[in-house]
Formats: structure tokens, C-alpha cells, sequence
């Protein structure tokens, strides 16, 4: 009989039930709030330990009763911890004493998860199973589990119908006198310590992916498929498994069909007919669906291994461009972006005019990233799609882009260039200023030289004039080499400081383009009255020196 | 306790069955005194003594097949298995049921219990032999083994058993039909079953196996799915797999057959031999269960899984079976063991194959004969010792001219099972009664042996009136 000490205690456990299934969902098991609630909740059963030995409840729909005593009810169809129990089938729970700290943790993991909205794959029962409590036991009603109502009557009756004949037994009995004994052709063989290291191979060899098994199989299918149907089938659990293996990181089973399919597709035995199913399938692996899924993996765990990757990535399409356009500017990890910034600058000149899309990004890294993609690609046709990205409202892009015409070269890139010259940030300006140093031709030498022609040029800060006379020092001809001299030659009598700026940034200039002719020039000015050129004149006469 | 102090514990707990079973082995080739044994013992001391400091006893039990320690089963891995069989042995010889240590041990205590133990099966009365040689032994205490008998509780867990088994029956007919009419399947229920399958087979494998040896519905290939699966489980529980693994393995056997729902009825139910036609279609089954599975099922480890199973059941491990495969693959360690399982429950039953069923040691027969081409022989070799050279339904003549049908496998004394006598000495038919044939004489002879076993379907015998 239940003393009201018990049933108090009883229904304190499940007043501390309800409260962590409430509150440890919310908080990491790490969470002083968590750590709490858990200890405050084995502190509970523990009171209950002190009247008895095992806390039995009976579950009913809506009410929990510890012996005859109810303890809780609810009819309320959501949070009734009775039903939540009730509608998987369990109606008895058993808390027995020896209940540790880590069961009931374990215990609240099952029935904190949101059995409602998640999708789980095992019901409340299944769970405990797996957690193979020592202290808690359970009674399950498995007719739940049947289809049919007293399937269990209507079979046994079945069987037993056909009644053995009386007869027939009394046969058997007879001729057991009159045969002849069976010589039994099976016998034991006791298991040997060999036999059990083969089983152990078997377990290694077994514990391996299940995955490639199956791809195997399903092109066993494909083999023995014989309809238009067969081959959709094969198609669609190809499709499915590629899925199942980026989400779980297998790659390589992705790589090894797509490797596959190419040698059947490249097969002139095999019908057009059935190649285009075979295509559906390659395609299906640069898809939205696959690249999205691919994001996530990539995102998720450890860095991906990029030549795994690679592999993967010779075997899609141009369809995978979008996708993989659209996820660039999703992905967290630097190093996943990377990896898809390798697929990019791979597929990219299959379609250059797809790639170009992303150019159009709302985002401008996306944007910067295309470029840096078209730059690595360094194919002249990407110029013109550049050219539309010159006046991005974004310095950063703007700089990729001028960096990449620069590398790239080509008609209307130094017009671009020219005009980026003057932009109103510095950065965008020296960065045009070395994208024609890059370009290297006549065009782009003359726009520079006009430049430091130019009145305005000495108004410029040192730094950026400095940067003027570096890149003009790349083509060192013969004509720089007149240039540079005049201009350290020259002198002004107004402004004459801002003139000396570009007469030490001509002396330097003529140290790098490496002509020891300039030795006679430049060391006349090596005593200049102007510290600046003295300097600059005396540095570039050690280089010329020295090289 | 911590769940890793419990952990360690049962580890513990394992290795002094382990130990004391190396024990014994040791004191069987030498004297107690001998330096082998002694070490032996002494590290068995100093296992137990560290139990003890968090145990007050440690009672080790025999019960049926298992070992428990305070009431808790032991399930033992692979690497135990063969020094767990010879202790369970050597403890059903002496009639020893408990050993219990009660104090911190002395290496005298146990060499002493050593003696005992080494002594005792030579006697007539092994048990109150080994009790009167531990007399005055105050730290180790031991118990008689208790005889089975079908009390309340067995009834009860017998009547569980059968529910059980018929509601996995009922589920997989459920099942069944919703793939016939492409419904998708939810596995939930699915596991549920197995893991009540997998209890039981870890707890009363023979009461369920037993289940599987009653052929007499019509509803044989819902049957024959669970059948299949039980005999699946219980092989691989022989192997030392998981619960997690044997309740997986439990599904995909469940799901092993899963291509015959699209062969017709009139192939599936006739009555008489295939033609060559109609085996073309059976022939198919694999390949339209690989397709279902890969339709019906989300696409996840067991899915993969039990698609390998439905499409290599039939291959056989030498590749003369079907569907051909272009290129020849190692079949899947499931899909050698569920086919091991089905060919058995497709021989003793009267479906398939020939249509006429055979009895289950012939049917062992013609697998021994498939061992090592067509099956895999390590495996077959567990197989065997779990279904017993006698497995259960086989119809046996005894000795003392009764009559009577395999009930249970006896693991330790596998020609020595539990037989239902069905006919007395007298030529009467009788309600069944259960003995054991390892039961002896006052002169220690056995009481009953078999002589000869009989083909239970030639006489038409339906073993579900007697086991069911």
C-alpha cells in the first residue's frame, strides 16, 4: 500500500519530469541552468529511493497512477506527458534504485527530443531500447505493432485445423519400429580459435561503407534492365544515391559513377535511347538539388578534401555553374569557398556567358569572386563581360576588375583602365596604374607618360607619382629611358619641391629599368641641391651598380 | 554509479567468467599448485577482490544458456565465446547453478574451490560432492542448478513470445500490402518489432525459434519474412552482433523477400511444380525487391542494406545462384546469413523448392552439402551449432520406444535436446510432456536417447498442434 509520503515523493518526480522536459531542450548540456535541472530531477527520485525500491508507473492515456494512486492527469492534447508516453505504446515505466545520474540524463535526451515536428526515424520506444537502460524498464503493449486485431486467434486456429489424423501418428509410430535408422548426415563441428579470427575479418571487411555496394548493384540493374522503365529506374536510384552520398560526404561514390556513366556514354554499342537516360543522370549531379546539398556537407564538418573534390568536378557540366554561382555566396568556410571557387574557375570555359551571370550578383564578394575566377581562367573572352563591372559601385570589386583586364589585356582594356585612372579612390587608381603595367603595350605606355606630362601630375601625392614611375620603368625602352632622364633633368623655378618629387621619382624609376647608361646621368645629380633627389639618385646608383 | 564505472564493471564482470574459465582449463592439466594455475588463480583473486570493493557479493549465476553476475546478464563478445561454452559445460556436469563470493579473496580460498571443482564430475552426485569439499569455506559459497520447469512464469513468457511473434506476422502482412499497392513504407514499426525480436531472442531464443519451426498457416509468406528474420537474429546473435546490428539485420531479412509480392499469385500459390516459365519469374524476385525497396524506403544505411540483402539472397557465395551479376562481387556478410536463414525455413516448409517440405535434419543435410559453394561454410558451421544436429520440430524415436517432436536444442549436448512426447512406450498417444535427455538414472545412464528420427511431413504431422 502507497503511503502519502510515497505519493508525494511520486508526484514530485513528476512534477520534475515535466519541468526538465521543458527546460532542458532550451539549454546545452554544458549550461549551469541544464546542469541544474538534471541534478534537481535525480535529486527527486532519490527522495522517492528513500520509501522504495522502484518507482512503477502505469500509464494510461491521460493519467500516470503509481499503484492505485493517481498522480497526474491531463486532457490536453499537447503537453499530456501521459499520452506522449501512452500513443508509442509504453504503459509501464520502472525507476529502480540503483538509477544514476547519466540514465536519467539519457532518459530526458529521449523525451526532450520534439517527436512532433522533427523527423525522427524511431519512436519514444525504440530510443529507450537503444539506450538499453540497466534502471529503467518498461512495458510495452505491442498490438500496437499488428495490423490486424487478434491477428495472433484467427492464425492459431488456422493451423490447428488440420487436426492430425490419429492414424497418420500411429503410422509414424509403426515405421519407426520397421525403417531402417537414419544414419544423420550433419553433425557439429565445435567452432575453432581460427574460426573466430575469420568471423573477426568478416566484421572488419563488414564495418565498411554500404554505399559503393549498392552503386555496384544498381548497375547490375542497369545491366539487366530491359524497358524504358528499367533504365528511368536505374536512372532515378542513381540520382537518389548521389543525394545520400553528398550528404554524407561521400563524394567519391559521386566521382565513381559519374566515371562510370561517361565510359557508357562514350560506348558507341550502347543506344542513343538509353544514353539519354545515362545524360540525365550526369546532369543530375551538377544540379541545384546536389550542389545545395553539397553546401551544407561542405559547410558542416572538416575541410573537405579538395582532391576528392576535384575529381568529382571533371565529371560535371555547365549546369552545375548556377548552382554552384549561388552557393559561393552562402558558404561560411573559407576553405569550402575555395573549393568551389577551384570547381568554378574549372567548368567556368565551358560556358563563359553563364559564369558571367554571377557578375551580376546583388553581393558584391560574389561579384569579386567571379572576377578573380575569370582572371584565373585568363581567357580574352571574359574581357568584354568585365568591362560592364569597371564602375561597380564596391571598391573592392572595382580593384578586382581592373586587376584582371590588366592580366587580361585586349581591346578596350586600356581605355578602361585610362579612365580608371582618374577615379576618386586611391586604390582603384594605383591599382589601374599596375593593371597597365601589366597590359605592357604602346597604348598603355603613352597613357602613363601623358599622365606624368600632364600639369597635374605634380600635384599628386608622392606616393601615388611614385607608383607612376615603378610601372614605367616595366617596358625599359629606350624612349623611358629618354623620358625618365628629361624628367630628372628638368627644373622649374616655381613649385620647384613638387618638381623634385618627380625628378627623385624619375631617379629611382631609371634604377629599375636597369640601363647602366643612366650611371652618367644619375651621378650628376648625386650631390642635387634637393635632399629628395640626392637620395633616390644615390639609391638608384647603388642598384645599377650592384646588378 | 557512473554509466562508465557500470561499464567497466560489466568488463569486469566478463573478464572473471574469462578467467575463471582459464582456471579451470589450467587446473585440468596441472595440479592447483602448479605455477600456471597459480597464476591463473591469483589473478582471478585480485579481479574478484576488485569487484568486491564496489560489490558487497558478487554472485555469479548460471541460467539456461547465460551467465549472470548480481542479476545481470553477461552477454559476452566473440573473443569469449569458446572459454563461455566450456564454463557453462563444465558448470551443467557438476550440476553447478551459483558461485558466490562473499569476502575478499585468499589465493588458498580459491585453490581450494579449485579442487573442488576439478573433482566433482567424477562423482555420482557431482553437485553434493563438489558442496561437501567446500565445507568450511566461508568466503565462497555455491548453488545447485535449477532444473527448468514450466512454471507460471514460463507459461507467461511463452504466451508473450508467441504475441509477439504474431504481431510481427501481422506487421509484415500489413507491410506487405502497402508495397503491393507502392505505399511508402515507414520502418518505425519495423524496428519496434525486431527489437522485441531481438529481446526475446536474447533472452528465450528457443521458445522463438521454436515459433519458426511451425509450418502450418497459409499465410506462408508473411511467415516465412518473420521466419526468416528470427533464424537471421539468432545466427547472428551466435556471432556476437550488436543489438543494434541484429535488430537491423532483423529488418533487412524481414524485407529479404519483399520482390515475390510482385510475382502473380497463380505462380506464387500454385500447387504444383514450377515449369521453367514460371521459375524465370520466380527468378526475378531479387531484382523487383531491389526496386521496391529503392522506390518505397527513404534512402538511408538500412534501406542500402536491405536492398543488398534482397538482391544477393539468392546469388550464393559461389555466384551459381541469381540474378547473374556482370561483375562478380563478395556477397554481403547479411546477405550470406539471411540466406542461410531462408533456405532453411524455405526447405522445412511446403512451398517452395520440390513443394514438399523436408524434415529439418535432412534439410541440414542438403545445406552441409552446399557448404562452402553455394553457402558460406564459417557461417553454416555457427549455423548448425545453433539450430542443433536435432533442430527443433524434428520428429524423434527414442530409446524407450516413445515417440516425440524436438521442443528445444540442448547448445552443450547437442544430441541431447527437450523432446514433446506425443506417443508413450506403450503405443499411446499422450499429452505432451516434456523431457530432457540429459536426464539420468540413479545408475547414471541416460534415461532416454534418440534412435532415430522420422520425417514428420510424410505422416502429414502438424507440429503446430503440439507447439503452438
Amino acid at each position: 500500500m502507497e503511503t502519502s509520503e510515497e505519493i508525494k515523493a511520486t508526484k514530485d518526480v513528476i512534477q520534475a519530469i515535466l519541468k526538465s522536459k521543458k527546460i532542458l531542450r532550451m539549454y546545452p548540456s554544458n549550461n549551469p541552468i541544464y546542469i541544474k535541472t538534471l541534478e534537481d530531477a535525480h535529486g527527486k527520485f532519490k527522495e522517492f529511493f528513500y520509501y522504495n525500491d522502484e518507482l512503477q508507473l502505469k500509464i494510461k492515456q491521460n493519467e500516470i497512477f503509481y499503484g492505485a494512486e493517481q498522480v497526474y492527469s491531463s486532457s490536453e492534447k499537447e503537453d499530456n506527458l501521459a499520452l506522449f508516453f501512452f500513443k508509442d505504446g509504453l504503459r509501464e515505466i520502472t525507476f529502480k534504485k540503483g538509477l544514476t545520474n547519466e540514465e536519467v540524463e539519457s532518459f530526458f535526451k529521449v523525451i526532450t527530443l520534439d517527436f512532433d515536428t522533427e523527423v525522427l526515424d524511431d519512436d519514444i520506444v525504440t530510443l529507450f531500447w537503444e539506450k538499453d537502460f540497466q534502471n529503467i524498464q518498461y512495458v510495452v503493449d505491442e498490438a500496437v505493432l499488428a495490423d490486424e486485431e487478434d491477428y495472433e486467434s484467427s492464425a492459431v486456429v488456422e493451423a490447428k485445423e488440420e487436426a492430425n489424423e490419429p492414424d497418420n501418428l500411429m503410422k509414424a509410430y509403426e515405421d519407426a519400429f520397421k525403417e531402417s535408422e537414419i544414419e544423420k548426415e550433419a553433425s557439429i563441428v565445435p567452432l575453432s580459435d581460427r574460426d573466430l579470427q575469420a568471423l573477426l575479418k568478416e566484421f572488419e571487411k563488414d564495418s565498411e561503407g554500404k554505399t559503393g555496394k549498392l552503386v555496384n548493384i544498381i548497375f547490375e540493374l542497369m545491366y539487366l534492365s530491359e524497358t524504358r522503365q528499367d533504365f528511368d529506374d536505374v536512372s532515378v536510384f542513381l540520382m537518389n544515391v548521389m543525394q545520400y552520398s553528398v550528404i554524407h560526404g561521400e563524394i567519391h561514390i559521386l566521382t565513381d559513377i559519374l566515371s562510370r556513366l561517361k565510359v557508357l556514354n562514350e560506348n558507341k554499342n550502347i543506344a542513343e535511347e538509353i544514353k539519354k537516360y545515362l545524360r540525365k543522370v550526369m546532369v543530375y549531379a551538377g544540379s541545384e538539388a546536389v550542389i545545395n546539398q553539397l553546401s551544407e556537407f561542405l559547410d558542416s564538418g572538416p575541410d573537405a578534401d579538395e582532391k576528392t573534390f576535384d575529381e568529382f568536378v571533371k565529371f560535371l557540366d555547365k549546369n552545375a555553374i548556377p548552382p554552384f554561382m549561388k552557393i559561393l555566396g552562402e558558404l561560411k568556410s573559407i576553405h569550402a569557398r575555395k573549393i568551389v571557387i577551384d570547381a568554378l574557375t574549372y567548368l567556368g570555359p565551358k560556358d563563359l556567358t553563364l559564369l558571367s551571370s554571377g557578375l551580376n550578383d546583388s553581393r558584391w564578394y560574389v561579384v569579386r569572386n567571379i572576377i578573380y575566377i575569370m582572371r584565373k581562367i585568363a581567357d580574352k573572352r571574359a574581357v568584354d563581360f568585365l568591362l560592364k563591372t569597371v564602375k561597380h559601385g564596391d571598391i573592392r570589386v572595382k580593384k578586382e576588375v581592373i586587376r584582371a583586364l590588366g592580366e587580361l589585356g585586349g581591346t578596350g582594356v586600356v581605355v578602361a583602365l585610362r579612365d580608371a585612372l582618374d577615379d576618386a579612390d586611391d586604390q582603384v587608381r594605383v591599382a589601374a596604374l599596375k593593371a597597365l603595367g601589366n597590359v605592357g603595350s604602346e597604348a598603355a605606355k603613352r597613357i602613363i607618360m601623358e599622365r606624368i606630362r600632364d600639369k597635374s601630375f605634380k600635384e599628386k601625392e608622392f606616393g601615388e607619382k611614385k607608383d607612376y614611375f615603378e610601372v614605367i620603368a616595366k617596358w625599359k625602352d629606350k624612349e623611358i629611358f629618354e623620358f625618365l632622364s628629361g624628367v630628372l633633368k628638368k627644373k622649374t623655378f616655381f613649385r620647384s619641391a613638387k618638381n623634385d618629387e618627380n625628378r627623385a621619382c624619375a631617379a629611382y624609376s631609371l634604377g629599375l629599368v636597369g640601363n647602366k647608361d643612366a650611371l652618367q646621368i644619375l651621378n650628376k645629380y648625386k650631390n642635387a641641391s634637393s635632399k629628395q633627389v640626392r637620395e633616390f639618385t644615390f639609391s638608384a646608383i647603388r642598384r645599377l651598380e650592384h646588378e | 554509479m557512473s554509466e562508465k564505472e557500470e561499464l567497466d564493471l560489466h568488463k569486469n564482470a566478463k573478464d572473471v567468467i574469462n578467467q575463471i574459465s582459464v582456471v579451470v582449463r589450467t587446473a585440468q592439466i596441472h595440479d592447483a599448485n602448479n605455477v600456471a594455475t597459480a597464476s591463473a588463480i591469483s589473478r582471478l583473486v585480485s579481479m574478484i577482490n576488485i569487484l568486491l570493493a564496489q560489490e558487497s557479493i558478487i554472485a555469479l549465476e548460471l541460467r539456461g544458456e547465460f551467465f549472470y553476475i548480481n542479476d545481470y546478464r553477461i552477454r559476452y563478445s566473440l573473443e569469449y565465446l569458446l572459454n563461455f561454452d566450456f564454463l557453462v559445460r563444465e558448470f551443467k556436469k557438476r550440476e553447478l547453478g551459483s558461485v558466490i563470493f562473499k569476502h575478499q579473496l585468499k589465493i588458498d580460498d580459491v585453490k581450494a574451490f579449485t579442487r573442488a571443482f576439478i573433482s566433482s564430475p567424477f562423482s555420482d552426485e557431482p553437485f553434493i560432492a563438489f558442496e561437501e569439499k567446500m565445507t568450511g569455506l566461508l568466503s565462497i559459497e555455491v548453488g545447485r542448478l535449477k532444473k527448468i520447469v514450466e512454471d507460471e512464469d514460463s507459461l507467461d513468457v511463452r504466451k508473450m513470445i508467441k504475441k509477439s511473434y504474431f504481431n510481427a506476422v501481422s506487421y509484415t502482412k500489413g507491410v506487405i500490402n502497402k508495397i503491393k499497392s507502392g505505399e511508402k513504407v515507414n520502418i518505425k514499426k519495423a524496428k519496434r518489432v525486431m527489437e522485441s525480436m531481438v529481446d526475446h531472442i536474447l533472452e528465450e531464443e528457443q521458445l522463438l525459434l521454436g515459433m519458426t519451426a511451425i509450418k502450418d498457416y497459409d499465410e506462408y509468406t508473411y511467415h516465412h519474412s518473420v521466419n526468416v528474420s528470427i533464424l537471421s537474429i539468432a545466427l547472428g546473435q551466435r556471432l556476437g552482433l550488436s543489438r543494434k546490428l541484429l535488430t537491423e539485420l532483423g529488418m533487412v531479412a524481414l524485407f529479404h523477400d519483399t520482390g515475390k509480392t510482385e510475382v502473380p499469385n497463380e505462380v506464387l500459390n500454385k500447387p504444383a511444380n514450377f515449369t521453367d516459365d514460371e521459375w524465370k519469374i520466380i527468378r526475378k524476385h531479387p531484382v523487383w525487391g531491389l526496386k521496391a525497396i529503392l522506390k518505397l524506403m527513404k534512402l538511408d544505411e538500412l534501406t542500402i542494406k536491405s536492398a543488398i540483402v534482397s538482391f544477393e539472397h539468392h546469388m550464393n557465395v559461389d555466384h551459381t545462384g541469381y540474378p547473374k551479376a556482370r561483375n562478380k562481387m563478395e556477397l554481403d556478410l547479411f546477405s550470406r546469413i539471411v540466406s542461410l536463414a531462408d533456405q532453411y525455413d524455405a526447405m522445412t516448409s511446403s512451398r517452395v523448392y520440390s513443394r514438399t517440405p523436408m524434415a529439418p535434419d535432412k534439410a541440414l543435410s542438403i545445406m552441409m552439402e552446399r557448404s562452402g559453394t553455394q553457402l558460406d561454410p564459417l557461417l553454416f558451421k555457427f549455423f548448425i551449432n545453433m539450430v542443433g544436429v536435432y533442430p527443433i520440430g524434428t520428429l524423434v524415436m527414442l530409446d524407450t520406444k516413445e515417440l516425440g517432436l524436438v521442443t528445444e536444442s540442448n547448445q552443450i549436448f547437442s544430441t541431447r535436446p527437450r523432446v514433446l512426447l506425443i506417443i508413450d512406450a506403450k503405443g499411446n498417444r499422450i499429452e505432451g510432456r516434456i523431457v530432457d535427455l540429459t536426464e539420468k538414472d540413479a545408475r547414471d545412464n541416460y534415461m532416454r536417447s534418440i534412435r532415430k528420427t522420422l520425417d514428420p511431413n510424410k505422416y502429414k504431422l502438424s507440429l503446430a498442434e503440439y507447439l503452438l
